[in-house]
Order: C-alpha cells, then sequence, then structure tokens
C-alpha cells in the first residue's frame, strides 16, 4: 500500500482527478486552435477563412486561459488544501456543485464560441477574451462566463469552510504554508472578479438581452482591466504555490524561507488588483495622474516576484548542495534534470525570468507606445501564462496524475522530451514574437502583412520572424500531443502500490519564524480593498461623469440575433422563477428563525 | 517502470545555519545586470530611437495662442 | 523573522531597480516631455460625428503646425492619406464611429486605442519626409486585417493644401460666350500666390492671383465660341501641380431646355 493522495482522499481525489482532466480537454482545444492560428497567420498553411481567424483566436484564449489554467489550478487547490490542512473537504457535494457549475459554465461560453463556425446557427461570441463593448457576444457567452466564476468563488468557499473548520480544532496554529497560498490567492480573486462581475450583471449581459440599449465602452473596458490583470496573477498563484512548496522537495532540498513566501503572497493580494489601469496607459478619457500612479504600484508588484525568484532559486540549489553540488554555478549540474517534473518546473520558471523583463517594459508607461498591442505583449503572454503556468501545470501533472489516479506515470522519457520540446518551441515563439512586436507587427490580426507597407526589420528579415513563429508552434503542438499521450496512457494504466508519497516540501526557516500578522487574513482583505479603492475610485467616477454610466449613443457588433430574443425570454422566465421561489422561501423560513 | 518522481538521492543534510545560497546569489546578480542592460537598450535604443514620439500636447497649444 | 543576509542584498537591488524603472520613465515624461494619452478633450457622439467632431481632415494651425482631425471605423481610416509636410508639429485628433480601434502609425512611437466617445489627441513632430502606414491594432470585426491607411510626410516645399474647382458648362450654342468658374482653396494661413493657367483649343490664358490664408479666391475666364468653332474643344485649367480638365461642345442649336448646362465640378 503507497501512502498517495488517492488513499488518504480517495473522495477529494476523484473530483481533483475531474478538474485536471476538464482543464486537459480545454487544454487540447486551446492547442488544437492555437497551431491553425499560427500557421494561418504566418501564411505558412491556411483552411479558414481570414475572417474566421477571430473566432479561432477567441477559442484559443478562452480554453487556454480561463478553462484550462483555472481547472488545473481549482484542482491544484483542493489538493494543496486538503493535504496541508490534513482533513478532507467538509461536505463533498458542495465541492462537487462547483466542478459542475464551472463545467456548465465552460460548455456555455464554448457551445456560444464556436458556433461562431457554423453560419447556420446565429449564435457567435467572436469578441476575443477580452470581450470589448460595442463587440458584442451571444448572451449565453456571458451566462457561461458569470456561473463560471461563480462556480470559482464557491470553490474558494469551500476552501475558506474547510479552514475555518480546521481552525477550531487548532486555535493556535499557523496556517500552513499552501492553504495560506491558497487563501490569500482566493480573497485577491474575489476582490477581482468584482470588475467583471459587475461589468457583465450590470452592463453586458442586460445590454446583450436588448434590456439597456447601450453602454460605456470605456467603462467596461475599464471593469474588465479591474479584472483583467489580477486574473494573470491567478494563474500564476499556483505556479508560484507549486514553486515554493513542490520543486525544493524535487530538487533534493527545502524551501528556503516560509516566512518570505508568505510575505510574497500578502504583497500579491495587497498589489495584483489596483493596478490594471497599466493595460490602459494608450486610453483616452484617463488622466494621466492615474496612469503614473498605476504604473508606480506595478513597478512595486515586481517585488514579490523578484523575491519568489531568490527564494526559490535558492530553495532548489539547497537541494543540489544538498545532492552534492558544489561551486558558484556548477551546482546546476547536481539537479535532477532527467526528472521531467523537476527540469519541466526549472525550465518553466528560466523563461518566466525572461518574461520578467518584458514585463517591466509592459508596466512603464511611456514606453508602451512603442509595445502596445503589438506581437510584444503576445511574446510576454505566452512566457508567463503559456509556460510558467502551462509548463508547470503539465510537468506537475507527471507528478500529480499518479497521486490522483494511483496509476504510474506512463513513460517518464517522453515526458521529458515533452518539457523540453515545449521550452525549445517556445522559446522560438516568443522571442521572435518580441522583435516583430518591436518593429511594429500587431497583435490579433489574420494577416502577417498588409497592402501599403511593409514592416522592417533591422535584423533579420519578417520571412525570418514568421518561420520562428510558426516552427515554435509546431513543436508546442508536437509537445502537446506527447503531453496527452503520456496522461492517456496512465489513465489506462492499473493501479500501482509503488507510488511516492504525498507531501509537499518542508522549510528551512519554517512559519515559526514568521510574524504572526502575516495570518491576519482580515487586515490584508481591508488594506488590498482600501488599495483598491484608492486606485479606481477617482478613475470610475472620471468615466462615468465624462461618459455617462450607459456610455454614448452606439450600436453593438454584431446586430441582434433571432436566438437572443429567446434567452431573453427564458432568462426573464427563468429570474422571475427563481425571485419568486426565493420569496416563497424566505417568507416560509422566517417565521422560524424569528422563532 | 520508474515512477514519476524518484527520490533524489540525498549525499549530505544540510541545516539552516550553514546553508549560504552563493549560487542565488551569484545567478541573480548576473540576472540584474541582464535586466539594466536590456532595459537601457529596450528604452534608449528601441523606443527613444523610435521616433517620432508623442509630445506634451499642452505645450503646442500654448504655442497657438 | 530572520532574513539571509545574501537575500537582503538582493532585496535591496530589486528596489533599486523597481526606483531606476520609474525614474526612466519619469525621466521621458519630464525630461523628454512624452506626454501620455489622457482625458483632455471633450466627449462626443459617435452618431453625431458630423457636429461633435466635423469633417476629417488636416488643418494649418500655425506656423509649422497642423492638426489632424481622423475618424477610424470598420474598417478605414479617414482622411486616407493623411499628408502633412516635413518639419512640422502634427495634433491628432483620433475618434470613432463605432467600436474600439486604434490609430497606429507603424514604425513610430504614435499609437493610442480609439474609443468611441472618446477623442484621442496627441502632438508629434515630424522632421524628416516619409510614408509610413497606419493600421488599427486592436480587433474591431472580422476584417480587421484589412484595416489601415497611410500617413504621408511630404517635403515641405512641395506640400500645400490647395484645391482646385472649376465650374462650367458641357454644352454652349454657336455664337454665345461661355465662362469658367475657377475657384481655388487655400487652406494654408499663409497667403497663395500663384498662377492660373486655361486652356482651350490652342489658346492658353494666364492669371496671377493671390489666395489669402484659408480662403478661395475665384477667378473666371471667358470663352467665345464662335472663335472654337463648332465640334469638341478639350480644355485644362492648372495651379501649380493641380490640374482639372474636361470638353466643351459647340453646337449649332442648344435643345429646348434651357440652363441645361451641366456642371463639371470635381
Amino acid at each position: 500500500m503507497s501512502n498517495a493522495y488517492i488513499d488518504k482522499f480517495p473522495a477529494e481525489a476523484k473530483v481533483v482527478k475531474a478538474a485536471f482532466y476538464s482543464s486537459f480537454l480545454a487544454l487540447a482545444l486551446g492547442g488544437v486552435f492555437g497551431v491553425i492560428q499560427t500557421l494561418h497567420r504566418t501564411d505558412i498553411y491556411r483552411f479558414i477563412d481570414s475572417a474566421d481567424y477571430y473566432t479561432v483566436l477567441t477559442a484559443h484564449g478562452v480554453f487556454m486561459v480561463i478553462t484550462f489554467t483555472i481547472f488545473f489550478l481549482v484542482g491544484v487547490f483542493t489538493w494543496a488544501v486538503t493535504t496541508s490542512l490534513d482533513r478532507g473537504v467538509e461536505d463533498i457535494r458542495f465541492t462537487w456543485s462547483w466542478v459542475g457549475l464551472m463545467t456548465i459554465g465552460t460548455v456555455m461560453a464554448g457551445v456560444a464560441i464556436l458556433a461562431g463556425f457554423v453560419d447556420s446557427i446565429d449564435i457567435s461570441a467572436s469578441v476575443l477574451f477580452t470581450f470589448y463593448a460595442p463587440l458584442q457576444a451571444h448572451p449565453l457567452f456571458y451566462l457561461g462566463l458569470v456561473l463560471f466564476v461563480v462556480g470559482t468563488w464557491v470553490a474558494g468557499a469551500d476552501w475558506f469552510r474547510s479552514w475555518w473548520a480546521w481552525k477550531k480544532e487548532n486555535p493556535d496554529a499557523r496556517i500552513p504554508l499552501p492553504t495560506f497560498m491558497v487563501l490569500t490567492t482566493m480573497i485577491m480573486w474575489y476582490i477581482a472578479t468584482m470588475g467583471v462581475a459587475t461589468s457583465i450583471l450590470v452592463f453586458l449581459l442586460p445590454w446583450s438581452l436588448g434590456w439597456i440599449e447601450t453602454v460605456n465602452p470605456l467603462l467596461t473596458r475599464t471593469l474588465f482591466w479591474f479584472f483583467g490583470h489580477p486574473v494573470v496573477y491567478f494563474w500564476l498563484m499556483p505556479a508560484y504555490l507549486l514553486w515554493y512548496t513542490m520543486l525544493p522537495k524535487f530538487a533534493g532540498g527545502k524551501l528556503f524561507s516560509d516566512p518570505l513566501a508568505r510575505v510574497g503572497f500578502v504583497l500579491f493580494l495587497l498589489l495584483s488588483t489596483p493596478v490594471g489601469i497599466h493595460h490602459q496607459y494608450l486610453d483616452p478619457g484617463i488622466a494621466e495622474g492615474f496612469k503614473f500612479i498605476a504604473m508606480t504600484n506595478t513597478m512595486f508588484l515586481l517585488l514579490p516576484s523578484f523575491l519568489t525568484a531568490f527564494t526559490v532559486v535558492a530553495s532548489i540549489e539547497h537541494g543540489a548542495r544538498q545532492r552534492g553540488g558544489t561551486g558558484y554555478f556548477s551546482w546546476l549540474k547536481s539537479l535532477p534534470w532527467r526528472d521531467p517534473v523537476f527540469a519541466g518546473m526549472a525550465l518553466a520558471g528560466l523563461l518566466f525570468a525572461a518574461a520578467g523583463f518584458s514585463g517591466m517594459v509592459n508596466a512603464g508607461m511611456n514606453i508602451n507606445y512603442l509595445v502596445h498591442n503589438s506581437l510584444w505583449v503576445v511574446g510576454h503572454f505566452h512566457l508567463t501564462v503559456g509556460t510558467a503556468v502551462a509548463l508547470t501545470f503539465m510537468a506537475v501533472s507527471y507528478w500529480f496524475i499518479p497521486q490522483v489516479t494511483g496509476k504510474e506515470l506512463w513513460n517518464r522519457s517522453v515526458a521529458l522530451i515533452q518539457v523540453v520540446l515545449w521550452f525549445i518551441g517556445m522559446t522560438f515563439m516568443t522571442n521572435s514574437m518580441h522583435r516583430a512586436g518591436l518593429i511594429g507587427m500587431p497583435r490579433r490580426t489574420a494577416e502577417p502583412q498588409y497592402t501599403g507597407f511593409e514592416f522592417e526589420t533591422a535584423v533579420g528579415s519578417v520571412g525570418e520572424l514568421n518561420a520562428q513563429i510558426a516552427l515554435g508552434g509546431v513543436l508546442l503542438t508536437l509537445s502537446l500531443v506527447l503531453f496527452f499521450a503520456n496522461i492517456i496512457g496512465t489513465a489506462f494504466g492499473s493501479r500501482s502500490d509503488n507510488l511516492p508519497d504525498n507531501g509537499y516540501a518542508e522549510a528551512l526557516s519554517g512559519s515559526d519564524d514568521a510574524p504572526r500578522v502575516l495570518d491576519n487574513l482580515k487586515l490584508w482583505t481591508a488594506i488590498a480593498v482600501v488599495l483598491v479603492i484608492i486606485a479606481y475610485s477617482l478613475p470610475l467616477m472620471s468615466i462615468v461623469d465624462r461618459g455617462g454610466l450607459f456610455g454614448p449613443d452606439i450600436t453593438a457588433f454584431p446586430a441582434n440575433l433571432e436566438s437572443v430574443r429567446f434567452l431573453a425570454f427564458a432568462v426573464e422566465h427563468l429570474g422571475t422563477a427563481a425571485l419568486e421561489s426565493a420569496g416563497t422561501l424566505a417568507w416560509n423560513t422566517l417565521p422560524e428563525v424569528i422563532r | 517502470m520508474s515512477q514519476a518522481t524518484e527520490e533524489p538521492e540525498q549525499l549530505q543534510e544540510i541545516g539552516h545555519d550553514e546553508y549560504n545560497p552563493i549560487g542565488t546569489l551569484a545567478l541573480i546578480g548576473l540576472y540584474f545586470v541582464i535586466l539594466v542592460l536590456l532595459w537601457l537598450f529596450v528604452y534608449f535604443v528601441e523606443f527613444l530611437g523610435n521616433d517620432p514620439t508623442v509630445i506634451g500636447a499642452v505645450l503646442t497649444m500654448v504655442g497657438l495662442q | 523573522m530572520n532574513i539571509h543576509t545574501y537575500e537582503k542584498v538582493w532585496l535591496i537591488a530589486a528596489l533599486l531597480l523597481i526606483v531606476g524603472f520609474i525614474a526612466t520613465i519619469t525621466y521621458g515624461s519630464v525630461g523628454l516631455g512624452i506626454a501620455m494619452i489622457d482625458d483632455s478633450e471633450e466627449t462626443v457622439e459617435p452618431s453625431e460625428l458630423d457636429e461633435d467632431f466635423g469633417e476629417p481632415r488636416v488643418e494649418h494651425v500655425g506656423e509649422n503646425e497642423y492638426e489632424a482631425y481622423v475618424i477610424a471605423q470598420t474598417f478605414i481610416f479617414q482622411p486616407d492619406p493623411i499628408e502633412v509636410p516635413a518639419n512640422s508639429k502634427v495634433t491628432f485628433y483620433v475618434t470613432s464611429r463605432d467600436v474600439i480601434h486604434s490609430f497606429s502609425v507603424v514604425g513610430t512611437n504614435i499609437n493610442t486605442m480609439v474609443i468611441p466617445g472618446e477623442v484621442s489627441t496627441m502632438t508629434a513632430e515630424f522632421d524628416e519626409s516619409g510614408e509610413y502606414g497606419i493600421i488599427c491594432n486592436e480587433y474591431c470585426g472580422s476584417f480587421h486585417h484589412t484595416m489601415e491607411g497611410q500617413l504621408h510626410v511630404v517635403p515641405e516645399d512641395e506640400f500645400d493644401m490647395t484645391e482646385l474647382s472649376v465650374e462650367s458648362d458641357d454644352e454652349v450654342e454657336l455664337g454665345n460666350e461661355t465662362t469658367f468658374n475657377v475657384a481655388v482653396e487655400n487652406g494654408m494661413l499663409d497667403d497663395l500666390e500663384t498662377t492660373v493657367t486655361f486652356e482651350i483649343g490652342n489658346e492658353t490664358t494666364e492669371e496671377e492671383i493671390t489666395v489669402s490664408g484659408e480662403s478661395t479666391e475665384e477667378t473666371t475666364f471667358t470663352v467665345d465660341s464662335t472663335e472654337l468653332g463648332e465640334g469638341d474643344h478639350d480644355w485644362t485649367v492648372t495651379v501649380d501641380d493641380y490640374e482639372e480638365s474636361g470638353t466643351l461642345t459647340v453646337v449649332e442649336d442648344l435643345e429646348e431646355e434651357e440652363e441645361n448646362g451641366g456642371n463639371n465640378d470635381e
């Protein structure tokens, strides 16, 4: 009998497994659209219309950065909370309810997007991941997103519930580090999603259903970015959690400092949200002063990442030294590079260091004129979410999947090749995207060239840049194929008793060493809310004052569709029914409560 | 078949007080230098060399009067 | 909480780096005068741009100073091309008639989001002549990839904002006189001294005119059809590099409809 996660938490392992498999399905779909896109845009191989490119792009974006990342992270978070508190979830039906909500949400949004390929269905949502009004998606898309986000809220409540129950039994104990990380990340997520929830529920969904005539495009855009920057930390935090709590273990060492890991997560909670305006440096209608404040906050948000870089590398080095490593640099050779889990996560971290640089440029206010909406930005986030997050998730899956299925990994060598291929593919793709961005090549367009002018490169050529992007895309696709082969191979394997123990890395400098105030989540939440209010109240008031709550007289694109009317009727009907039944329920229960 | 992660072979136990992450300091020092050089290059060569650049409209408005 | 000395060193270095980045950007803003797109412009109604914003156009507003009023809409920019002289300071006012676009001059740092209801304004100096592509780099619909325009910075001595238009009859009855009304519009602030050259048949007439800044000067050429004789006669009006031309037909009897002279106005 082994001591894997599934042995201790069989019911929870099923939830985590379901979350992982859902995320892998999204990864597969996202990957298919990714390769179609990379070959089309570089004009190497095309079989779709350029007009359909944007449907492909929407699908790639939403499946990758919403479904793949978030489904995976809810799996990791469930594992982290149950493992580190050493207790199962409070109510497994409650846990399945949020898995269900997220799944229904994904299916609705996915159907709305994919229906864009079928002309005979008048449903579409080719609005890209950012869904800027006045571009309008079918209401099904917005409803799907709402259900998905509500699912994550319920998931967060589930983890908080576990922690509260645990705290009652352990009143004086420090919050175990993985749980601490989950809770701070979720508080950040609750604050951040207020922006997108307001944008969708108050403006975009009623607008798409035809209940309100117009929206203020700058307002919904600003509310999107209120959520749009912290969402990248929502993807990144689970990767950080894995780097802090798992990578030292895989390297054969211990976490260098538990207190600094907590400091890092507290800083992310405080600073992730009041920075969204740095995505709007080039927006009219927002004063330069607000942009400067957003920049200052963004620059200081680098600090927890710099801190993480040191702490994580020092933890890895600790492993290398324990394995006999010596010297200033030669200790690197003592690391377990043949282990796909370690190698994948370490390579992900290496490319994240490169992403750090392009992120600093993105954070800069006036230099944004150079890179805004260019391929540079695409290069940047393929290093962050596309590698730091995605490669870490894939690599750690080689450890997790055996833990939650109880089956041994199908093939370690294939796994090692897979993570290395991803690293090489991303290196080709992103270095050329950064360079292409510097010469002004835009993101989010179906064509590599325009008719009236040509892009000019100082070094190399446009053809070479496109070739590198396409080559990178092909290598990434190959890497995905190997990944799925391994996951499927493992899933069809048989139960094994020879699995590594479940657990996470110990710390050299433990939580006893961390000031107790770090665990005061109420305090940090309060400060985070105050910072958000300071950063956003004046800009939002100014935007509403200028353009009005519902904006100028604008027309939705594309124009309203037939099926919307049915849905509008259905939603209205259901909404009324729900309100009625809620009212009846309240009416019936109120006397009991009073009694 | 081997395991996903074999227990790394550990030769020695290094405690908190006897561990100095000098390798990390060296690596991150190198990273610092690269960051500074790249920043200077991208800001002063790529960005400022990419004229024309947007300049203060306020100055122009004054000039118009 | 004890923090290892090396990590303290790194924390200080990281803070210095952060402060250094902010300092560089501040130097760009304060020292070099790089301004951000901001909220200095009044909002407009996208459905009433004619009143709120006016025609897409370039205006000469001061010595070497121009203003370009640009409207972005699916999937074009107007005016296209935008023409300005070298050695000039140009302020762009850009707004959208429909969805969110961008106005990005490729290979330069002139780049802004264009949001319906808002006007993006930015000033740039063009020291040398050249041709730039303008693209929309924010997804705006199925044909987003076709949305492009041109910015032509022409050599200073080749630049003018002259517009020539000619009104004339197509047909004239033999023996009658007909007139060619020539209007020369000068969009620049300075006076324009030039020559209007009128050619018809083998005859050439020249007239020196002075068009004051931001105004239109009209002049008339009268032709006696008897001298031309029956038949088609090609004519040309030339002012600097601008040319208008057409054909005058001299007929024996004009049809019964009176005042049927179409105009040849472009």
